[in-house]
C-alpha cells in the first residue's frame, strides 16, 4: 500500500497551510479535496479579507486560495482535487475516491481540515425551490455568474449574511431585507454598513414565519420575536421575494474525524460538535490532527494559523523539526492567533452585549440595530477628523467603529496618515499631521469599505466626497446622480468628478463626487440617475 | 438512579399539534409530528428516532437535518441537545457507486499489478 | 432503597424487548435495563433475515414456529409495521461444488419438515428475474423472508412499554445480587434493583454478566458488516444468500438494498469493543454482489456499518434457567440469527418464566451443554 508521511484532508486555508508548514520542514505531503478548485470556502469569496499582512488581509479570498496552492506546489506538495476522502480507518489508512477510482493509502500523520457545512432552520415552506443556502447563492453568483433570484431576503446578519448580501447586490439582485432573530447585527459593522447604504433595511429581532408559493418561493412572511424568542402576534410583514437566502450559521464537519475514531464534544462556542483536540490540534487518535473550521468555526485567518500549528506538529512528530525550533514557531503562531481572537468579535464574545469599545467609546447602537452608524454618533470615533481639518483640505474619514482584527488601512497609507494602536483590534485613528495626497489607496484597501476622503471646502458651497465603489456599470466622470446617506436614503444631488481605477486597488474603484457642502458628513453613497430607488 | 433514565408507559393518546406537518428531514420526509409521535410512544434518543422514522438516513446521511432534529428533540424533551445523543457518521463520507468500491485495486495490487 | 420488580431483563435488544412484551401478555410487568439505547446492539444492525433454511436442527423448530404462527400477524399485534415480508429465501450457487453443498443442505432440512427445494438456473430466473445468468442453481425456501430489525425491536419496546413494562435506559448492569442462595436483583452504575428473577439478554455483554455469577459460556464477539444503498425502485422481495456465504441481503420496503458481506477474516480480526468498519469489507461485499447482480454497478452505497455477533462455540443460542442459581435465566448467544427467531424466543421465554415450562422444548439450549471432547 502507498504510504505517505502526511495526508491532509481539505484544501481550504487550514489544510493548505498545514501542508505548506509541514512541507517546509521536509515532510512529504499529499492534500485531498473533493472540490474542483482549491481554497475551500475561499474560492467563492470575492471580497477583500480582514486581518493584517501576515494573515493576507485586503487580498480577496479566492486569491488567497490560489496563492496558498501555488506556495504548496512550489514546496512539492501533491494536491489532489476532485478527490473525496471517503473513510479513515485504523492504522491511519485512508480510502480516497477520485472520479471512478478508489485508492487505499496509509499515512504516518493525518490533518483533518474539512471545514464546515451550512446550517438550516426549518419553517413552513423551507423545502420550496428558492430557499437556498448562502453558500449555494455564492456559488451561483460568484462562480457561475447567474443570479440566484431577483428579489432576495437574507436570513442572518452574521458575516456570511452581510458578505453574501453584498455579493448578491453586486450580481444585480435586489436585496429586500436582512433579518435576524437576534437583537443585534451579528457580523462586522463595516460589512453591514456596505449594504445598509445601498438602502437595504435590517429587521433585527425578526424571524421567518413562513415562505409561500406554488412551485417555488413567491413571498416570505417575517415576524418580530420578543425577548424569549417568541413571535409577537400581529407583527407579521409580507415580503414579495422570489428567493430566501439562509445564512444562519455553520457547523463544523466533524463527521470524517468521528469516522476516524476521534472523540467529539458538544461545544456551542465552537459551533456545535467538534473533535476533541489539544492546543497543537492533536485529537484523541494518535497521529490525527485537526485545524480550521472543523475544530471550531472561526475565520480564514485563524484557520491558516491553526493549519500551520497542525503542520508543524506533524513535522515534529516525524523528526523533521527539532523541539526547540518547533516551540519557537509555535509561540509565534500562538501569538498571532491570540491577536486575532481579541476584540469584540473575539473568542468567547458571542452573544455578549458590548457597550464600549476598547478605547472606552460608547458603541454605535444604530450600527448594531440598523446596520449603519448614525450621523449623530459618528463624530465620537477617532477616525473622524474635526471640522477644522475637514475644511482645510482633503482628509481621510474613517468610519470604522468596532474593535475588529484588521489593519490594512495603516499599511496602505505611505504618508502615515492612519494609525492603529498596539493591538490589531484597536480602532484606526488619524495621525496629528494628516498630509493626505488623495491617492485613494486607503479607500481601496479597506476591506470594510469604511474609509472615505473628504474635502468639505471643495468649492463655494460644495464638498468633495471620495468613496469606494464596487458596482457595475461603473459611473464615469461627469455622471450625475443622487447622493445617499448611510441608510441609503437619497439626500441630494451628486456629480461624479472622477473614478480612479488602478491595479493596486484590486478591483475597488475610488469614486469622487461633488455634493452640497451641508451633505459632507451625510452623503456616503452614490446612486447613478436612472437606477431605481429603493426607499422614498 | 437518575429518574431521567426511566421510561414508562405513555399517558393517553398523542394529541396532534398545529405545526406537526413541518418537515425536519427533507430527504426522508420526516416531520415534526412524526418525531413528536415517536417521543410520545417512549422513544428518547436521536438514534432511536432515526431508526423509527428514517430521519437522517437519506442520501445526505443527516448532513442538514441532524442539527435541526437534535435541537427539536431536545426542545421537546426540555433537555440540552448534547443529551439526546448523536448519530454515528459512517463511511463512505459521500455516496459511492458499488462498482467503484468494488474496484478498489487491492486485489490487483496483491496480484502484483498495481494500480 | 432498592425497588422491587417481578422480573429484570438485562439488555434492550430485540430479544430483551420481545421477552418483555410477551411477559406483559402474561400479566408480568418486567423491568428492562439497557446500558445504551434501545436496539443499539446487533438488533438494529442486522441483515433482517427471517430464515428457517440452513438453521441448526435444534433451532429450526423455533424458527418454523415463528414463521408459521408469529411473524405474519406481528405488525398488527404490535400496532407498528415491522415490514415483515415473506418473499422466500434464495441461496444461490455458481459452481458444481456450490450445488453439491446446497443439495446436501436441502436434503437434510427437508427431513426435518421444512418446505424447501433445489431449483435450477431457469427457475431462479423465474423467481428472481434480476439474477445474472451465471447462477446455475439455488436452494429455495418460499416461506422464508425478511423484516426491518430496527422497527421490530422498537415495536416490541413500544408495545411492552404501553402494556406496563418499565425500562431503564442509560445504566449498565454491573453485578447480579445473590441473597440466601437465590438471585435477588442487579446493581447498575446508577442504582440497585431487586427482583427474584433476572434474564440475561445482554447480547455480546451476556458473557460478562454470566461470569459475575460464576457461569461462563464459550462465546466470542465477532464484528461483521452491512452496507446499504440509496433508494431504488422496489424490484424484488426475496431474501438472498449465496452458497459461498460471501454476501446476503434483501431490498427494504423503502427501496434501499441492505447487504451483509465479509472478507473471510472476521473471526480473526482485531477486536477492542469499538464497532468500526474495516477498509476491505465493503469492497469485498460489493465485488460479491456485482458478481451476482452486475446491473447494480451504479447503485450508490450510502453507508457501511458494523455490528457484533455473539458467536457461541456450537452456533445455537444459550437459553433457559441456570437451575444451580435459582432465578438466573439466559437468553443469549444468538450468533447471526437471533433476529428471525426473536418473536419465538420472547414467547417461549415468557411461558417459561410465567408458567415454569414452554411449549417448545428449550433443553437443547442449556448453558451447561459445553462439555469436553473426551
Ligand atoms: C461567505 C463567507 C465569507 C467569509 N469571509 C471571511 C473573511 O472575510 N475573512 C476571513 O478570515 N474568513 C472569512 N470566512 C471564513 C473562512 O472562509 C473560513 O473560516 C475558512 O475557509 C475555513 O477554512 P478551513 O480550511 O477550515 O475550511 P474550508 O475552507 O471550508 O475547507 C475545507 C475543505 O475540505 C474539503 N473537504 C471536506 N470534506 C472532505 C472529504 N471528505 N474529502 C475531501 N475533501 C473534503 C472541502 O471540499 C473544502 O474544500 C468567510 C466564510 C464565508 C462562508
Ligand atoms: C451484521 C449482522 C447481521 C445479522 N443478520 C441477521 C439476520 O439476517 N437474521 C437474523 O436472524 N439475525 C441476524 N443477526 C443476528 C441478530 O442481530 C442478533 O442475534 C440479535 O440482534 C440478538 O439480539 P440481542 O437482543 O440478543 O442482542 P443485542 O441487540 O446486542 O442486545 C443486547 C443489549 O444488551 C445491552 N447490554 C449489554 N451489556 C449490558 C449490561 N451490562 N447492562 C445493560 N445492558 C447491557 C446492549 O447495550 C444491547 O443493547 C445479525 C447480526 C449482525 C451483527
Ligand atoms: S488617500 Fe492616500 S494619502 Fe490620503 S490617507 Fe489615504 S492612503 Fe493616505
Ligand atoms: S478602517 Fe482599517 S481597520 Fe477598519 S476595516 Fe478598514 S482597513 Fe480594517
Amino acid at each position: 500500500m502507498r504510504r505517505v508521511e502526511l495526508a491532509v484532508v481539505g484544501a481550504g486555508p487550514a489544510g493548505l497551510s498545514a501542508a505548506i508548514e509541514a512541507a517546509r520542514h521536509g515532510v512529504e505531503v499529499v492534500v485531498f479535496d473533493e472540490n474542483q478548485r482549491p481554497g475551500g470556502q475561499l474560492f467563492k469569496q470575492i471580497h477583500k479579507f480582514f486581518g493584517s499582512k501576515e494573515h493576507r488581509a485586503r487580498e480577496r479570498g479566492f486569491r488567497i486560495g490560489e496563492d496558498l496552492l501555488k506556495e504548496a506546489r512550489e514546496l512539492n506538495v501533491t494536491v489532489e482535487l476532485e478527490t473525496v476522502v471517503s473513510g479513515i480507518y485504523d492504522g491511519l489508512e485512508l480510502v480516497v475516491t477520485k472520479n471512478d477510482r478508489v485508492e487505499h493509502l496509509r499515512a504516518n500523520a493525518v490533518v483533518i481540515a474539512t471545514g464546515a457545512s451550512e446550517n438550516m432552520i426549518p419553517f413552513p415552506g423551507w423545502t420550496l425551490p428558492g430557499v437556498i443556502g448562502a453558500g449555494a447563492a455564492q456559488t451561483m453568483c460568484n462562480l457561475h455568474g447567474v443570479k440566484p433570484g431577483k428579489n432576495i431576503l437574507m436570513v442572518g446578519s452574521g458575516n456570511v449574511g452581510v458578505v453574501v448580501g453584498l455579493q448578491l447586490i453586486q450580481a444585480g439582485c435586489s436585496l429586500e431585507a436582512v433579518i435576524d432573530a437576534s437583537p443585534r447585527v451579528g457580523g462586522y459593522g463595516v460589512h453591514a454598513a456596505k449594504i445598509a447604504r445601498t438602502g437595504v433595511p435590517f429587521h433585527l429581532r425578526h424571524t421567518i414565519k413562513e415562505v409561500y408559493g406554488k412551485d417555488r418561493v413567491e413571498g416570505a412572511v417575517i415576524v418580530e420575536v420578543d425577548e424569549k424568542w417568541q413571535p409577537v402576534p400581529g407583527s407579521e410583514k409580507d415580503l414579495k421575494v422570489d428567493t430566501v437566502c439562509m445564512a444562519v450559521g455553520l457547523s463544523p464537519m466533524y463527521q470524517l474525524s468521528k469516522i476516524a475514531g476521534c472523540e467529539t464534544v458538544e461545544d456551542p462556542s465552537r459551533g456545535g460538535v467538534v473533535p476533541i483536540c489539544d492546543e497543537y490540534g492533536a485529537t484523541t487518535v494518535p497521529g490525527i490532527y485537526v485545524a480550521g473550521d472543523v475544530s471550531g468555526i472561526e475565520e480564514a485567518s485563524s484557520a491558516m494559523i491553526g493549519g500551520k500549528i497542525a503542520g508543524a506538529s506533524a513535522a515534529l512528530k516525524q523528526g523533521y523539526l527539532a523541539q526547540d525550533v518547533f516551540e519557537e514557531r509555535y509561540a509565534a503562531f500562538r501569538k498571532s492567533l491570540e491577536q486575532l481572537r481579541q476584540g469584540q468579535f473575539g473568542h468567547g464574545m458571542k452573544g455578549k452585549k458590548i457597550t464600549h469599545t476598547q478605547e472606552g467609546i460608547e458603541v454605535s447602537e444604530s450600527l448594531l440595530c440598523r446596520g449603519f452608524v448614525d450621523e449623530s454618533e459618528i463624530l465620537r470615533f477617532p477616525g473622524i477628523p474635526s471640522e477644522e481639518i475637514r475644511m482645510r483640505g482633503l482628509t481621510p474619514v474613517i468610519e470604522c467603529t468596532q474593535n475588529i482584527p484588521c489593519d490594512p488601512c495603516r499599511e496602505a497609507c505611505v504618508k502615515g496618515c492612519i494609525r492603529i494602536g498596539e493591538s490589531i483590534t484597536d480602532l484606526p485613528s488619524l495621525s496629528k499631521e494628516v498630509q493626505c495626497t488623495g491617492c485613494g489607496m486607503c479607500v481601496a484597501a479597506c476591506p470594510g469599505q469604511a474609509i472615505f476622503l473628504l474635502n468639505q471646502n471643495y468649492s463655494d458651497g460644495e464638498a468633495l466626497v471620495v468613496l469606494p465603489y464596487e458596482f457595475q456599470p461603473l459611473p464615469e466622470a461627469g455622471d450625475e446622480g443622487t447622493a445617499c446617506d448611510r441608510s441609503g436614503n437619497p439626500v441630494g444631488k451628486a456629480k461624479v468628478l472622477k473614478v480612479q481605477k488602478a491595479k493596486t486597488m484590486d478591483g475597488t474603484a475610488v469614486l469622487s463626487m461633488i455634493v452640497p457642502r451641508e451633505l459632507a458628513m451625510t452623503a456616503r453613497f452614490f446612486r447613478p440617475s436612472g437606477s431605481e430607488e429603493r426607499r422614498a | 438512579m437518575a429518574e431521567s433514565n426511566r421510561r414508562k408507559a405513555p399517558e393517553g393518546e398523542y394529541v396532534p399539534k398545529a405545526d406537526d406537518d413541518l418537515l425536519i428531514c427533507r430527504c426522508e420526509e420526516v416531520s415534526q409530528g412524526d418525531i413528536r409521535r415517536a417521543l410520545h410512544q417512549g422513544l428518547r434518543t436521536m438514534n432511536e428516532i432515526k431508526r423509527e422514522t428514517r430521519l437522517g438516513m437519506g442520501l445526505c446521511q443527516g448532513q442538514t437535518c441532524t442539527r435541526i432534529a437534535r435541537a427539536f428533540i431536545a426542545r421537546e424533551l426540555g433537555v440540552a441537545p448534547g443529551e439526546v445523543g448523536l448519530p454515528t457518521p459512517r463511511t463512505p463520507a459521500r455516496p459511492v457507486p458499488m462498482t467503484v468500491i468494488a474496484r478498489d485495486g487491492i486485489m490487483d495490487e496483491a496480484a502484483g499489478e498495481g494500480i | 432503597m432498592a425497588e422491587t420488580n417481578d422480573v429484570i431483563i438485562i439488555g434492550g435488544g430485540v430479544i430483551g424487548c420481545s421477552i418483555a412484551y410477551y411477559l406483559t401478555k402474561k400479566g408480568i410487568k418486567p423491568l428492562v435495563i439497557e446500558k445504551r439505547e434501545i436496539g443499539t446492539g446487533g438488533s438494529s444492525r442486522n441483515g433482517g433475515g427471517v430464515r428457517q433454511s440452513a438453521r441448526d436442527p435444534r433451532e429450526l423448530p423455533l424458527a418454523m414456529h415463528g414463521v408459521k404462527n408469529l411473524w405474519p400477524g406481528l405488525s398488527e399485534e404490535l400496532g407498528s409495521d415491522v415490514e415483515y415480508c415473506q418473499g422466500g429465501n434464495l441461496r444461490m450457487g455458481k459452481t458444481e461444488a456450490h450445488i453439491k453443498f446446497l443439495t446436501a443442505m436441502v436434503e437434510s432440512q427437508k427431513k426435518l419438515g421444512l418446505e424447501l427445494e433445489m431449483v435450477d438456473g431457469d427457475r431462479v430466473k423465474e423467481i428472481l428475474p434480476y439474477a445474472s445468468d451465471s447462477i446455475i442453481g439455488a436452494s429455495w425456501c418460499p416461506t422464508d423472508g425478511h423484516g426491518n430489525p430496527m422497527l421490530t425491536t422498537l415495536a416490541f419496546y413500544k408495545k411492552a412499554l404501553e402494556k406496563g413494562a418499565e425500562f431503564i435506559v442509560g445504566e449498565s448492569v454491573e453485578d447480579v445480587i445473590i441473597r440466601k442462595g437465590k438471585v435477588a436483583g442487579v446493581r447498575t452504575d446508577g442504582g440497585t434493583y431487586d427482583a427474584p428473577l433476572v434474564i440475561n439478554a445482554a447480547g455480546v455483554g451476556a458473557r460478562d454478566i454470566a461470569r459475575k455469577v460464576g457461569l461462563d459460556i464459550p462465546m466470542q464477539p465477532r464484528l461483521v458488516e452491512v452496507i446499504v444503498t440509496d433508494q431504488q425502485p422496489v424490484l424484488f422481495d426475496q431474501m438472498l444468500g449465496t452458497a459461498g456465504s460471501d454476501f446476503y441481503g434483501h431490498q427494504s420496503k423503502h427501496g434501499s438494498f441492505v447487504f451483509g458481506g465479509m472478507t473471510g477474516w472476521e473471526d480473526r480480526e482485531f477486536y477492542d469493543h469499538r464497532q468500526v468498519t474495516k477498509s476491505n469489507t465493503a469492497p469485498a461485499t460489493c465485488r460479491a454482489i456485482l458478481d451476482y447482480f452486475p446491473w447494480m454497478e451504479r447503485t450508490n452505497v450510502v453507508r457501511a456499518w458494523s455490528g457484533i455477533l455473539a458467536v457461541v462455540a456450537d452456533g445455537v443460542p444459550v437459553m433457559g434457567p441456570a437451575e444451580e442459581l435459582p432465578g438466573f435465566y439466559f437468553a443469549s448467544c444468538f450468533c447471526g440469527h437471533g433476529y428471525g427467531i426473536s418473536p419465538a424466543v420472547g414467547e417461549q421465554m415468557a411461558e417459561l418464566v410465567a408458567e415454569g415450562r414452554s411449549t417448545l422444548p428449550l433443553d437443547a439450549f442449556r448453558f451447561d451443554r459445553f462439555l469436553p471432547k473426551n
